[in-house]
């Protein structure tokens, strides 16, 4: 809480009511981008916005959304986690690349599937994110993705990404 | 920071950390390794629903173990109960494990601190995968934080047996 202060972390909106005692709880945004198959060599995704009664996710299939609340931090790297209480249903959320590059700072694209058919609403606590110390002097985090707000699709297989990066 | 094994030991005989059974043979380089308890829990929901109590059944392991189908999730628990007011838990599968294809925990690997009880698994097979009651199937670390400890009092509190969702109560 001192941190989010003192400007050393970014969480907008910010309710105190969502701290946790090591983490920060967040929603999930409205956007939900729906893959729906392979045109022309590329993954191509619908996106919805999620109506308020919920959207059933099909076990398996991976979605990608959007934190409600941007998050970042130029003193902290950071972990994004889902919540127990989703994990307990099954819902996978960040299941591989979990970690935020410390100075980046937006609403974070989400990584979501379900083991079993689960409802999505928008605005739900979906998970949380811990803020943990560095060690060594710290380089701008320049890449893609962390200036992103919007659900956003690999670009690994654009032409031209250099895979040596 | 994590915590070395040895550390691990230290603060378990100074009671920093509560291991509940506790074996100096579980320690690993930076971990203790936790086995398998002997019950199951799982949903019979055909939609699994965040804002309502989903319906499951709790069953033992059997001795000759439970055949878990690919893309089938199960909540199961650990043996011990596990815990800190000091430190942060982390728990991991062990690698054995995983490279069967068996996720341990699919997105929650983070307790808080002053939780203490059995952690509830979250069982996700990827591929066909025997478990057995007692098998040695994750390791928790643990981690100094920084700043004021306000210590966990929320719905999970002193877990024994596999915890359902309580997500419905907020």
């Amino acid at each position: 809480m001192s941190q989010v202060e003192t400007g050393d972390i970014t969480l907008e909106p910010f309710s105190v009511s969502q701290v946790n005692p090591n983490s920060y709880n967040y929603r999930l945004g409205k956007c939900l981008k729906v893959f729906i198959g392979y045109v022309g060599g590329k993954s191509r995704f619908e996106e919805i916005s999620l109506p308020e009664e919920g959207y059933v996710m099909e076990p398996g299939r991976m979605y990608l959304g959007q934190t409600f609340e941007k998050i970042g931090s130029g003193t902290y790297s950071m972990s994004l986690i889902g919540r127990s209480s989703m994990g307990r249903l099954g819902l996978f959320v960040q299941l591989s690349a979990n970690l935020g590059h410390v100075t980046s700072s937006h609403q974070w694209t989400l990584e979501i599937v379900a083991a079993m058919p689960f409802r999505l609403y928008p605005g739900m606590i979906i998970g949380q994110v811990s803020f943990w110390q560095v060690e060594g002097d710290i380089a701008p985090y320049l890449g893609l993705y962390g200036r992103m707000s919007m659900p956003t699709e690999s670009v690994l297989m654009e032409k031209g990404y250099d895979f040596n990066r | 920071m994590i915590l070395t094994g040895s550390e691990i030991q230290k603060r378990h005989t100074n009671g920093q950390i509560r291991i509940e059974p506790f074996s100096s043979d579980r320690l690993t380089t930076n971990t203790y390794d936790l086995a398998l308890g002997g019950k199951l829990l799982k949903y019979t929901e055909d939609v699994l629903d965040p804002k309502k109590e989903n319906a499951f059944k709790v069953f033992e392991i059997p001795e000759e173990g439970y055949q878990m189908k690919a893309g089938e999730f199960l909540l199961a628990e650990t043996v011990e109960k596990i815990g800190s007011n000091h430190l942060v838990p982390i728990i991991h599968a062990k690698s054995g494990t995983a490279r069967m294809g068996l996720f341990v925990h699919v997105t929650a690997d983070l307790f808080d601190i002053g939780y203490y009880g059995k952690s509830t698994l979250q069982l996700y097979a990827t591929l066909p995968v025997r478990i057995y009651p007692g098998m040695l199937i994750a390791q928790v670390s643990f981690w100094v934080p920084k700043g004021e400890i306000d210590l966990y009092s929320g719905k999970y509190q002193g877990g024994e047996g596999p915890q359902a969702s309580k997500s419905h109560q907020g």
